[in-house]
């Protein structure tokens, strides 16, 4: 492993002089510590994000809704009353998240940022499109946990249990850079790859994530969150759906859809709300959303189920949330 | 003294042994005997050690002036390296030297097929150079200086495409290679045939065929292999991660060529073997190597995507199994084509012992072909063999039961052969029926229809069993000694290990019974060659059968020289005196009695100035012959609860009952402990685990503990162990067989039983994640809307 510098930034103009090409953030460090080991990055120099305990908060007023610094950790989120009886998708999709351990050491900015799990850019041997490489290996390769829609010469998913979640309450993201600070809403913060195929997100090297901010939900909103994964515990998702629901009776006056692990970025399927709102939710009206959250996907060789697991998902996740039952 | 040539079996693997009868052995303790200590539920002597942190593993040797290795592995499946240089590397402050084919001894490996350092590299992983530093870290900022120029060459990573005809030859014809048959281990496929299978077929009413696949499965042992080696003038020490601190003593001394009585292997604990550490590797005798030259200890550990790469795996198999049945459930005929992957060189992938073996079947016929692919090489993994075989066959007699309309137990006590078929004779013991019985009653087994009730929407609950056999005989060679001191206090030392399996609480326990005393009155040391005797591998299930008879001797022998003691002290014939509970006492009058620490105070006095001296009593054990005329298995039966989402395709087992017999139950706490251990890698191989390769640059793309999934705590299911103590006279003078693989046997295929009864239809590939249920699902509508297979007219 490379020497690097690790330096304190007490403030985030501090963190931003420090940044550059050569210099990354570590916050909770459980993405950036395994992406050092094994190989993927080698930094001259780490800029220490938890030396600001300017940007750890959680706070909720009815007017203004939830605010999250960059530095909260998913545990605080998780455990947090007011998350819980406000957003409790919020505090539903944190507990799926990893494991216990690293559930009270990563933070909320660090999992909007982390880097993909895709076995292929994880493995520094193979010089894949995300890494700046000829070829996505996944295309004729192993790819049953790859994606089904929004790949393009890059396959990945985008591993955030978190970022559905957040997108489905309507979440905004604040950024900081020389520039100044940016607001806007969390799921044009997310690229795919015909964008830029070797990040996932409009985060410069020079920029730090401040803030998330959530508006208080209405009267009747219902969240769900599904995670599928192999293993029970300490696993990425093979697919998980954020739905959050404004209920008025049986009808659905507004929906918010979103689905994980199945795009190299959060997906939102805004043809899947437009069925839903004003709609009285049944069975047959969550079929047609789950059908139109799917249009368009195109599996691979490997992962064709990822169709029919994404429309059970979806399907399962709306009538959970309008408390219909299938 | 009598010497024969007995029998001994090593996963599957069955070699004839010279060994000197004992004349003085102890008979093998009655079925109903009362036994004071065999038995009981004593907790692990090793336990405290272990939790507090005492216990030192071979990653914790740190010695004063250690140098560390890491290993430069190819990064091609198959490849011929042009030029090497590594004068960059060595230019690094700190390093010491850089070992390569140039400048190594010209020491063979795998079977004379390659060397330690080769210039024909086989597959992902195997070792190019090693770089030896002052620490871990530079060792390992060397590595990517080291300049290496490679002919990359055509490569095969599955066993089907290597033995097309125009796959890429592994080995070019060397003479070992039988011509026509590329690839193909030995040339031929090992074949064995009884009775006559088409006829058998012919008198079958059903008859079914499917193709089962089974995934390459590595050991992840939560302690990776390392090494230290140190040498003190012409005396090498190795700690070494192993199950076998003899034989790796023994390969040590024939590579380096110095005496054995030089050489002292140690691995007191383990974190993990399951296979993967039964002989040297070439790690250790680099450091040796390294240690001697450079004059200072070498310390060498592998990480985690090292050990997934090139430190063994349970091969991939694909296996056909076509049965036939009558109306009634008899089977008539079972067959058996087999294409297992063994990797770059020479090892076992057969799959055929349960599906030849369990079931009484007049007709059988296995073919199997173990397969060079560029991979890394397969060794033995819990249960060889038997996992993979086991979970094919139990499936498919859950199939034909279900043609026979009979249920899945039932099927199988139709069934139920009272003979060792393969070589014609009785088995010694057979606990099946019992653990039959007794898992079914825990289980609720002929209830559960009841149970299916529980489904709630896309929910299915589902049934399965699977039976277990394995040989676990153990056999010779196995050594002890036992001391008995002058307080009344002993000590064992005995051959073999304990890798985990809580061997020294066993081993403990049979000297406490022999001797009449008390536990906590012994102490017992394994795992170091020069603290003890002579112990082959702890692997294959052998180590409690073999060494337990050894040390049952050795005590046996004290205990004769204790009541002669006694007999002079007590004016008593020592034949009329035995012990028990810390006492000898009369046989004819049972009250009269004294201590064992009162008889040996004779053995201590005191010594001109008063020092104290003592004497002591010295026992020897050895393992003797198996019997030549019974087979000896243990057996089992275990039984999946399972829950299956149809719309997710996930998959959550809810309950294993574990019924198993392998000869008189030594302890119920160690006997469970080793039962749970196995069922959750049962579990793991039923669920999560698979070498992932990745054809386009033949690497393994899930080397680590993330993307190789492993079960968690939340994956674990309530096991329940049904101990079946059933002690086994015939096997040896303790009654035991092996009880360290057998657990891990039927699990995968009571789950796959379970889920197809949830399901529906079958999931033929591990491991089920929820993809190929899901696919599954999917093939099974199709499959439906056609006509019943199999059924004959």
């Amino acid at each position: 492993m490379r020497n690097f510098e690790f330096v304190n930034a007490p403030t985030t103009e501090r963190a931003i002089e420090l940044l550059g090409p050569q210099a990354k953030l570590i916050a909770g460090g459980t993405d950036l510590l395994d992406e050092l080991k094994e190989g993927l990055i080698a930094p001259e120099r780490l800029v220490n994000l938890k030396a600001n305990r300017a940007l750890k908060y959680l706070r909720f007023s009815p007017s203004e809704g939830l605010r999250l610094g960059a530095l909260t950790t998913l545990s605080e989120l998780e455990t947090d009353r007011t998350v819980r009886e406000h957003y409790p998708m919020l505090a539903a999709a944190v507990r799926v998240i990893a494991s216990p351990q690293i559930r009270n050491m990563a933070t909320v900015g660090g999992n909007l940022c982390q880097r993909p799990r895709c076995w292929y850019y994880r493995n520094d041997a193979l010089h894949c499109t995300r890494k700046g490489g000829p070829i996505c290996y996944a295309v004729s390769g192993e790819n049953q946990y790859h994606a089904i829609l929004g790949g393009h010469l890059c396959f990945i998913v985008h591993p955030s249990d978190l970022a559905p979640a957040l997108m489905a309450y309507d979440a905004r993201i604040s950024y900081a850079g020389p520039g100044g600070r940016k607001t806007l809403p969390l799921g044009e913060f997310f690229v795919g790859p015909a964008v830029n195929i070797t990040r996932e997100n409009l985060l410069q090297p020079n920029e730090v994530v401040e803030e998330i901010s959530l508006p208080t939900p209405a009267a009747g909103t219902r969240g769900v969150y599904l995670k599928v994964r192999d293993r029970n515990t300490w696993d990425f998702a093979t697919l998980s759906v954020a739905a959050v629901l404004e209920m008025d009776g049986a009808t659905c006056r507004r929906a918010r859809i979103v689905l994980g692990a199945v795009a190299p970025v959060p997906w939102p399927a805004p043809d899947a709300d437009k069925v839903l709102t004003g709609a009285r939710i049944t069975p047959e009206v969550a079929r047609r959303a789950a059908d139109a959250a799917l249009r368009g996907a195109r599996p691979m060789s490997h992962n064709a189920h990822k169709v029919p697991l994404a429309k059970n998902l979806v399907r399962r996740a709306i009538l959970k949330a309008a408390g219909v039952s299938p | 003294m009598a010497k024969v040539l007995t029998r001994v079996e090593l996963n599957g693997v069955v070699n004839d042994v010279w060994v000197e009868v004992p004349e003085n052995e102890p008979a093998a303790w009655p079925k109903q005997a009362e036994l004071a200590v065999l038995g009981k539920p004593l907790p692990r002597v090793d336990g405290p050690d272990k939790v507090s942190g005492r216990a030192k593993y071979t990653h914790d040797v740190n010695l004063s002036h250690m140098l560390w290795m890491k290993f430069f592995r190819s990064p091609y499946p198959h490849a011929r390296i042009t030029s090497l240089d590594t004068s960059r590397a060595e230019a690094l402050p700190g390093v010491k030297r850089v070992y390569t084919y140039e400048n190594t001894p010209d020491i063979s490996w795998y079977a004379n097929r390659s060397k330690l350092f080769d210039t024909t590299l086989r597959f992902v992983g195997d070792e190019v150079a090693a770089v030896v530093a002052v620490d871990e870290h530079i060792a390992a900022d060397a590595l990517p200086l080291i300049d290496v120029e490679y002919e990359e060459m055509p490569y095969v990573l599955d066993a089907e495409t290597a033995l097309s005809p125009d796959a890429p030859a592994i080995h070019e014809g060397g003479p070992q290679d039988a011509p026509g048959a590329r690839n193909l281990q030995g040339g031929r496929p090992s074949l064995y045939t009884r009775g006559d299978v088409e006829k058998g077929f012919a008198e079958a009413d059903f008859v079914i065929e499917h193709t089962f696949r089974s995934p390459c499965q590595v050991h992840a042992c939560l302690e990776t292999h390392c090494s230290v080696a140190a040498w003190q003038g012409d005396k090498l020490t190795v700690w070494d991660s192993t199950q076998a601190v003899h034989p790796v003593r023994e390969s040590l001394a024939q590579i380096l060529n110095i005496p054995i009585a030089n050489i002292r292997v140690i691995c007191l604990y383990s974190g993990g073997g399951f296979g993967s550490k039964l002989w040297i590797n070439k790690y250790t005798v680099l450091a040796a190597l390294a240690a001697r030259d450079l004059g200072r200890p070498v310390k060498v550990t592998l990480d985690r995507e090292e050990d997934a790469l090139a430190m063994g795996n349970r091969p991939a198999n694909v296996m056909t199994i076509r049965a036939g049945c009558k109306r009634d459930g008899t089977l008539t005929a079972l067959t058996l084509k087999n294409i297992g992957s063994v990797g770059a060189y020479n090892a076992g992938a057969g799959v055929g012992t349960p599906l030849r073996e369990v079931y009484r079947c007049p007709n059988v016929s296995t073919e199997e072909s173990n397969v060079y692919i560029n991979a890394d090489v397969a060794r033995p993994h819990r249960a060889p063999g038997h996992v993979q075989g086991t979970w094919g066959l139990e499936q498919v007699l859950d199939i034909l039961a279900e043609k026979c309309g009979l249920d899945p137990l039932d099927f199988r006590l139709r069934n139920y052969s009272d003979t060792d078929q393969v070589r014609n004779l009785p088995y010694s013991t057979k606990g099946l029926r019992e653990a039959y019985e007794k898992g079914a009653e825990k289980f609720g087994w002929r209830d559960r229809t009841a149970r299916q009730a529980l489904s709630r929407g896309p929910k299915k609950r589902g049934f399965g069993l699977a039976t277990q056999i394995w040989g676990g005989a153990g056999g010779p060679p196995g050594y002890a000694v036992v001391n008995l001191y002058s307080d009344g206090t002993a000590a064992v030392f005995s051959g073999g290990q304990d890798i985990g399996s809580a061997t020294r609480t066993s081993m403990l326990q049979v000297a406490a019974e022999e001797l009449g005393l008390p536990a906590d009155k012994l102490s017992i040391v394994m795992g170091d060659t020069q603290g003890t005797p002579y112990g082959f591998v702890s692997g294959g299930s052998r180590t409690t059968p073999s060494q337990a008879p050894a040390v049952r001797m050795a005590a046996a022998e004290v205990k004769g020289q204790l009541l002669e003691l006694a007999g002079k002290q007590m004016n008593l014939p020592a034949q009329r005196l035995s012990t028990r509970e810390g006492y000898v006492f009369d046989t004819q009058n049972p009250s009269t009695r004294k201590p064992i620490a009162e008889v040996t105070k004779e053995l201590q006095f005191g010594f001109g100035t008063g020092d104290r001296v003592q004497n002591m009593l010295i026992g020897k054990g050895w393992r003797g012959p198996n019997p030549a005329d019974v087979s000896v298995n243990s057996w089992g039966a275990q039984f999946a609860e399972v829950e299956v989402d149809i719309e997710t395709g996930e998959i959550r087992v809810l309950r294993i009952v574990a019924a198993h017999e392998a000869g008189r139950l030594v302890n119920p706490l160690t006997a469970s402990s080793q039962i749970e251990g196995g069922v959750i890698q049962g579990l793991g191989f039923a669920l999560f685990e698979e070498r992932v390769l990745n054809n386009a640059s033949g690497r393994m793309v899930n080397a680590n503990l993330h993307d190789y999934k492993i079960p968690t705590m939340k994956d674990i299911p309530e096991i329940e162990s049904v101990l079946i103590d059933l002690p086994d006279a015939r096997a040896n003078s303790v009654g035991v067989k092996g009880l360290g693989e057998p657990p891990i046997i039927p699990t995968p295929g009571a789950i796959a039983n379970a889920v197809a009864d949830a399901l529906g239809v079958r999931v033929f590939e591990t491991p089920m994640t929820p993809q190929r249920v899901l696919e599954a699902l999917e093939k099974g509508l199709v499959l439906r809307a056609q006509p019943e297979e199999g059924r004959r007219a």
